[in-house]
C-alpha cells in the first residue's frame, strides 16, 4: 500500500482502537498479524507519532477530508466512529486520539460546525449552507452535539436525499457527504466497509482499481434514489393532488443548486413512491374485482401485472421517441417522464374502487370521466412549465418550437386517460 | 390486455428487422430528395425548430439504427427462431 495512508487504514485502526484499554488491543493486535502490521503503520506515520504526544486534538472537533484525496470514498461512516462517539460522551482519554488523521493529510475544522441545518425533515434532509466552502468532502457532527442528528453537506445533490433509516436510532448520525458522483449504494454502512475492503483488496492484488460496479449504475442507483425519497405528508399532499388538483396553487418545481430538490421538500417534485404503489395496488385492485366477478385465478394477477409493465414500457418508448423525433430540449428528463406517466394508476385505483362499491355502470363512467379531468389538469399544469419553453422567447423559432412542444404536451396528456380506460375496461362487466 | 413481456420483445423485434431490411434505393432516397433541396434546414443547431427537423431526426434514426444493429439482429434472429422451435 506504500506510504501514504488510505482511509481503510484509518478505519481499521479505528475499529482496532474501539477497545477501551490497552491491553484489549494488543491482545487483538496478537492474533492477527496483519491488523497489527495496519496498526503499527498507521502508529508509525509522524503526524500521529506527534499527535500521541501532545493531547491538543482532544478537544478538537470533527475532522475533515481534504477533497484532494484519491482513494475512491464509498462511505464515511464504519461503525467505529459511531462507537467513538458513544466513547467521547463517556469519557475523554489518550485513546480519543484515533480520531486524529494525520495532517498532512487531512484538514482538522473548527471545533463545532454549524449544526442548524435547515428544516431537517426527518432529521436527514441536507440543505446547501452557503458559509460552508465547497472544499471539503466529508465530515461529522461534533461530539458534544446532541441536537437533533442533522448532515452538515457542501453540497446539496440528488444523492444525499435518502433516509438513513439505521441512523434514526442513534444519537447522533456522524453526516456523510459523499461528492457527488461518488454515493452509498446502501444505507447500511457495514455494506460499504466491505465494498471498501474488497476495492482496497483487489487494488492491491492486481494493481489497478475495479469498480465494484460500473461507474453508471452507481449514478442511475443514486437518481433513482432520489425520486424515493418521500415521506408520509408528501404522500399525503400528492395524493389529495392527483384527486383535487383544481385549487390554486403554485405549481413550479423548487429547484436548489441548480438540482431539482427532493420531492420530500417540494410537493410539486415528481416522485416513484407513489406510481409504484399504486400499480401493484391496481394489480390487487383488479384481482379483487376478478374475484367478484368470479373469474379469479392467480395467474391473472401476473398477467395483469406484465401487462401494466409493458404498457408502461410500450408509453415511455412512444413519448422519447416522439421527444427525440420532434426535437424537443426540455428539461424534463426521462426518469421524471416515467414518473409523471406512472401518476394514472391512482386514478385507475380510484375509477376500480367506485365500481366495485357500487357495481353501476353510470358510477364507473362518471369516476372515470372526473379522474381522466383532473389527471389532465394535474398534468397539463406540471408539465407546463418542464416542457414549454420560458415566455421570455430567446429563440428566434419559438413559434414553431412552443406549438410542436404544445403538441407535445397535448400527446402526453391525452395518452392517460386512453390508457385509463383501455386498462379498466376489461375488467368491468355489466 | 393480456401482454406478457415476451411479446413486447418480439414485437420490438419485428420492428426492427422492419427498419433494418428498408431498401435504400426505393424509400429513403425518396424521403432524402425532399430534404436536400433545403440543406441547410434543421441541420444548424437546436433551436431550428421546423417540420423539416423532424424528417432529418427520423432518418438519422433509422440510418444510425441500420448501422448499429445489422450484425446483432443476425445473432437476435436466430435466437429467437431457435427459441421458437424449441420452444413453440
Amino acid at each position: 500500500m506504500g506510504s501514504s495512508l488510505s482511509l481503510f487504514d484509518i478505519q481499521l485502526y479505528n475499529l482496532i482502537h474501539f477497545f477501551d484499554d490497552q491491553e484489549s488491543v494488543q491482545k487483538a493486535l496478537a492474533d492477527c498479524p496483519n491488523l497489527k502490521a495496519i496498526h503499527d503503520k498507521v502508529e508509525q506515520t509522524p503526524a500521529i507519532k506527534n499527535l500521541e504526544d501532545s493531547n491538543t486534538m482532544s478537544s478538537r472537533g470533527p475532522m475533515r477530508l481534504s477533497k484532494t484525496y484519491p482513494h475512491p470514498q464509498q462511505q464515511h461512516q464504519p461503525p467505529a466512529q459511531q462507537q467513538q462517539q458513544q466513547q467521547y460522551q463517556q469519557q475523554q482519554q489518550q485513546h480519543q486520539q484515533q480520531q486524529h488523521q494525520p495532517s498532512q493529510f487531512y484538514q482538522p475544522t473548527a471545533p463545532y460546525p454549524p449544526t442548524e441545518a435547515s428544516p431537517n425533515y426527518g432529521g436527514d434532509y441536507p440543505m446547501p449552507q452557503p458559509q460552508i466552502p465547497s472544499g471539503y468532502v466529508t465530515d461529522y457532527n461534533a461530539p458534544q452535539s446532541q441536537t437533533a442528528p442533522s448532515y452538515n453537506n457542501a453540497f446539496f445533490s440528488p444523492q444525499t436525499a435518502f433516509y438513513a433509516p439505521s441512523s434514526q436510532q442513534q444519537q447522533q448520525i456522524p453526516s456523510n457527504q459523499p461528492m457527488p458522483g461518488m454515493e452509498y449504494l446502501s444505507n447500511n454502512p457495514l455494506f460499504n466497509v466491505g465494498l471498501n475492503v474488497v476495492e482496497q483488496g483487489m487494488k492491491d492484488f492486481t494493481g489497478k482499481t475495479v469498480n465494484m460496479l460500473p461507474t453508471e449504475m452507481k449514478k442511475s442507483i443514486s437518481s433513482i434514489k432520489y425520486y424515493f425519497a418521500v415521506d408520509q405528508a408528501y404522500v399525503f399532499k400528492k395524493l389529495c393532488l392527483l384527486l383535487f388538483p383544481f385549487r390554486p396553487r403554485n405549481w413550479s418545481l423548487a429547484y436548489s443548486a441548480d438540482e431539482p430538490v427532493p420531492p420530500r421538500v417540494d410537493t410539486n417534485a415528481p416522485d416513484y413512491y407513489i406510481p409504484l404503489m399504486s400499480a401493484i395496488t391496481y394489480v390487487l385492485v383488479a384481482g379483487l374485482v376478478l374475484g367478484t366477478q368470479d373469474k379469479f385465478t392467480p395467474e391473472q394477477l401476473g398477467m395483469h401485472a406484465s401487462s401494466v409493465l409493458v404498457w408502461n414500457i410500450i408509453e415511455i418508448c412512444v413519448l422519447c421517441f416522439t421527444f427525440y423525433i420532434l426535437n424537443v430540449q426540455s428539461k424534463l428528463r426521462t426518469l421524471d417522464l416515467i414518473a409523471y406517466c406512472g401518476y394514472k394508476y391512482v386514478g385507475m385505483i380510484a375509477a376500480l374502487s367506485s365500481y366495485l362499491i357500487t357495481h353501476s355502470l353510470f358510477v364507473y363512467r362518471c369516476s372515470l370521466l372526473y379522474v381522466s379531468l383532473s389527471l389532465s389538469y394535474f398534468l397539463v399544469k406540471c408539465l407546463r412549465l418542464q416542457i414549454l419553453p420560458d415566455t421570455g422567447g430567446s429563440q428566434p423559432y419559438g413559434s414553431g418550437g412552443s406549438k410542436r412542444r404544445i403538441y407535445l404536451l397535448l400527446l402526453i396528456v391525452i395518452l392517460q386517460p386512453l390508457f385509463i380506460w383501455y386498462l379498466t375496461r376489461h375488467l368491468i362487466v355489466v | 390486455m393480456g401482454f406478457s413481456l415476451y411479446s413486447l420483445i418480439e414485437a420490438a423485434l419485428l420492428c426492427v428487422n422492419a427498419v433494418a431490411i428498408l431498401n435504400e434505393q426505393r424509400f429513403l432516397s425518396k424521403i432524402n430528395v425532399d430534404n436536400q433541396n433545403y440543406p441547410g434546414a434543421g441541420a444548424y443547431g437546436n433551436d431550428h425548430q421546423n417540420a423539416g427537423g423532424a424528417k432529418q431526426q427520423l432518418l438519422t434514426l433509422i440510418r444510425s439504427v441500420r448501422t448499429v444493429m445489422r450484425v446483432p439482429l443476425i445473432a437476435f434472429n436466430i435466437i429467437t427462431i431457435l427459441f421458437l422451435i424449441l420452444f413453440g
